[in-house]
């Protein structure tokens, strides 16, 4: 932990209105009945929001739009970072984060993408943001963290087994010292030997199936004990929506209670790249299930295989 | 159903899930370390032998240790088919 903390000022999210179910992709996709039945009885997966109309910018600028038009002023605003688990989200040329920084009109923010965790990106561009306003040093300055991708080609639909692929967006304001939700932690372990991903192959996802629990749970207790608190001090677990199995062995290996682990939004938005736990946040506070006071665990994993995990406490209004 | 048709039928439905022949396997064939399945490979399997076999999975009660082995899983069906 560092004196100045960083604080989540406000979250919004969005997602396009088109629904599909699992049954809906196992044609394009080529699932099985045992594929399909492995999504909806095992995985919990039920529907996700996918619309082939509504491209990249009209996807992400929504979330964006509700904070960044709540603002005093945009030119508050020093930092744009976009962050997205698909390396190329748009064609050759356009810059996306540039885009975003034009069409928000964050005159005075310098924009830049931030991908290399996959979907635990969201953190760590809320902790990017947060050193460089450090580094800043003007108490007024925020920086905008924006997420949310097209799952535009049925390799990026499809973690073979795992995980069926959402759209839906979110954005972070975030300030050091600021009003809004205290950082108390972030912790984050990388396993380079798996970086291959999704082309890991059949021996090795085997093999980092077997460590991923305890790996997992190892990074979230350490960001609740360099939050200074133990795993009976927090509300909430607030997931990355992968699928129910994942976060059953996940927390049986931590030791954590199922009804303090937030997963209804795993059948209804499935998982959607880097934006999960943003949105995740966006709708237990919409439904009054943040507490003041309360602590709260976020945590993520990224293909490739990075394990991210922050906490932070509501102070509410 | 007997253990050893039990085995027959796993075999077969393994070959399924993985779109592949498998090599025979036993009682004491380990899913992860003999047949290198992936924890998701396993429940397809499960998913495949619950149409199958006729018996009903409460995803919240699944537990990895009962599907190191062969034998494993068919003690976890026996139990299954006992509630």
């Amino acid at each position: 932990m560092t004196d100045s903390l960083i604080t989540l000022e406000s979250i919004a999210a969005h997602a396009p209105d088109r629904t599909v179910t699992v049954q809906d992709l196992a044609e394009p996709l080529g699932l099985n009945p045992s594929k399909v039945r492995l999504f909806t009885t095992m995985q919990g997966l039920k529907e996700l929001r996918q619309d082939p109309e509504v491209d990249l910018f009209q996807l992400v600028l929504p979330a964006a739009r509700q904070i960044v038009d709540a603002l005093p002023s945009k030119d508050r605003v020093k930092y744009l970072l976009y962050g997205h688990a698909t390396q190329q989200v748009a064609p050759h040329g356009i810059l996306p984060a540039q885009v975003l920084r034009e069409e928000l009109g964050l005159d005075k923010a310098i924009a830049f993408a931030v991908t290399q965790q996959n979907c635990a990106t969201g953190m760590a561009a809320i902790d990017i943001a947060g050193e460089l306003l450090r580094s800043d040093g003007d108490p007024d300055a925020r920086a905008l963290v924006v997420t949310g991708e097209k799952s535009f080609t049925p390799g990026v639909q499809l973690v073979p087994d795992t995980a069926l692929m959402g759209e839906a967006s979110a954005a972070c304001l975030v300030a050091v010292d600021g009003p809004g939700d205290p950082v108390l932690s972030y912790v984050t372990r990388t396993l380079g030997a798996y970086a291959n991903g999704v082309r890991l192959g059949k021996e090795k996802a085997a093999e980092l199936g077997q460590i991923y629990p305890d790996l997992f749970a190892d990074v979230m207790r350490k960001a609740v004990a360099d939050a200074g608190l133990t795993l009976d001090d927090i509300e909430l677990l607030i997931p990355h929506n992968v699928n129910m199995m994942s976060w059953r062995q996940t927390i049986k290996a931590m030791g954590f209670p199922r009804e303090r682990t937030y997963l209804d939004n795993i059948p209804r938005f499935s998982h959607c790249f880097a934006s999960d736990v943003l949105i995740n946040y966006d709708t237990l506070k919409a439904d009054g299930r943040l507490v003041p006071g309360g602590h709260y665990l976020m945590a993520s994993v990224g293909v490739g295989t990075t394990f991210a995990a922050m906490v932070f406490t509501h102070r509410g209004t | 159903m007997d253990r050893q048709h039990m085995v027959g039928t796993i075999q077969s439905a393994l070959s399924g899930v993985l779109e592949r022949e498998v090599p025979e396997v036993s009682e004491e064939t380990r899913f992860f370390d003999d047949l290198h399945l992936d924890s998701t490979s396993i429940l397809e399997l499960l998913m495949a032998l619950e149409e199958e076999v006729g018996f009903t999975v409460d995803p919240e009660e699944v537990d990895m240790d009962d599907f190191v082995s062969v034998a494993t899983f068919i003690n976890y069906l026996e139990r299954l088919e006992t509630t």
